[in-house]
């Protein structure tokens, strides 16, 4: 039989058939862990720091969104999307036509209420990266 | 070999070992083996692991980019903890909680040594903006323009609690 000896008195040999079988175990065990794993991503924003702050050119018209306690996103004071929703669709679509018709320079302000949660504003900023917003920050 | 074996015509096999028994309990290659894998691990932890708090549930945001390779090396890891019931949130680095003031001054003399210094923010999904603002004002007070949130891809099915 391959992979085993057995010797003439009977003693069981060196049996690397098991050895495989159980690194196959063990590669499968940690192929479907590493898929349930998450892993930390990153998004950045700009702050006016005193550092790097540099006198504007022409300053163009701030988009200011503005995110309720409950959740509610507002852009330039026109409420859009449910509070519930994650995703913010209508968010991006208008991100995206915003961008199509005056290019990506315009800066997006967001003005958060003293209350808004963390995990709102992600979802803007995650909204914002995906329509391709470049200028971001904070009021 | 005894001389009664070498009798001519009488074959026999080579002298068999001794039957035997299981081999002993070898404590010092175990050890050996026991040493190797802590050096390993050991070289394989870094540091952005060790600061990084365990207790922070990160927002979940799908299209945040992966952090690059090269850019931590002069990086501060915040963490925002936040406690649902006083609904107050608290910053940690590197397990200790430093003051506005403390934080300002170390900020400052890092980006003194290191201009390319970023700031890595790891808060807790339900921290309030009024926080969160005040800690991005004293951050922008020390000069630091590169401020990242830290997120992660998808939801932690191992952390649901309640």
């Amino acid at each position: 039989m391959a992979g085993g000896g057995v010797s003439e008195d009977g003693d069981v040999g060196f049996q690397i058939a098991p050895m495989v079988d159980v690194v196959f175990v063990l590669l499968l065990f940690f192929m479907a862990s590493a898929g349930s794993q998450v892993i930390p991503r990153e998004l950045t924003i700009n702050l006016p720091s005193g550092a790097s702050a540099s006198p504007d050119s022409v300053p163009k018209t701030p988009i200011m969104i503005d995110i309720s306690p409950e959740g509610q996103v507002q852009v330039n004071n026109k409420p859009m999307d449910n509070p519930m929703d994650k995703n913010l669709p209508q968010l991006r679509e208008w991100f995206k036509e915003t961008i199509n018709k005056f290019g990506d320079k315009d800066p997006v302000i967001i003005r958060p209420d003293p209350q808004a949660r963390q995990e709102r504003i992600i979802d803007v900023l995650n909204a914002a990266a995906a329509a391709g917003v470049k200028n971001l920050t904070f009021s | 070999m005894s001389d009664e074996l070498r009798i001519p015509g009488r074959k026999k096999h080579a002298r068999k070992p001794e039957p035997e028994t299981d081999p002993e309990f070898q404590i010092a290659p175990m050890i050996d083996i026991l040493l190797v894998l802590l050096v390993f691990f050991m070289s394989i932890t870094s540091t952005e692991v060790l600061q990084s708090n365990d207790a922070v549930d990160l927002p979940v945001a799908k299209e945040a980019k992966e952090p690059k390779k090269g850019a931590n090396a002069g990086q501060m890891i915040i963490n925002v903890l936040h406690n649902p019931i006083s609904n107050a949130s608290v910053i940690e680095v590197d397990e200790r909680n430093p003051t506005p003031n403390e934080l300002i001054n170390t900020l400052q003399a890092k980006v003194a040594s290191n201009p390319q210094y970023r700031v890595l923010i790891r808060a807790d999904k339900n921290v309030r903006y009024e926080f969160m603002r005040s800690l991005l004002e004293n951050i922008g007070k020390s000069g630091v323009g590169n401020v990242t949130f830290s997120v992660v891809d998808k939801e932690d099915t191992s952390k649901k609690s309640s």
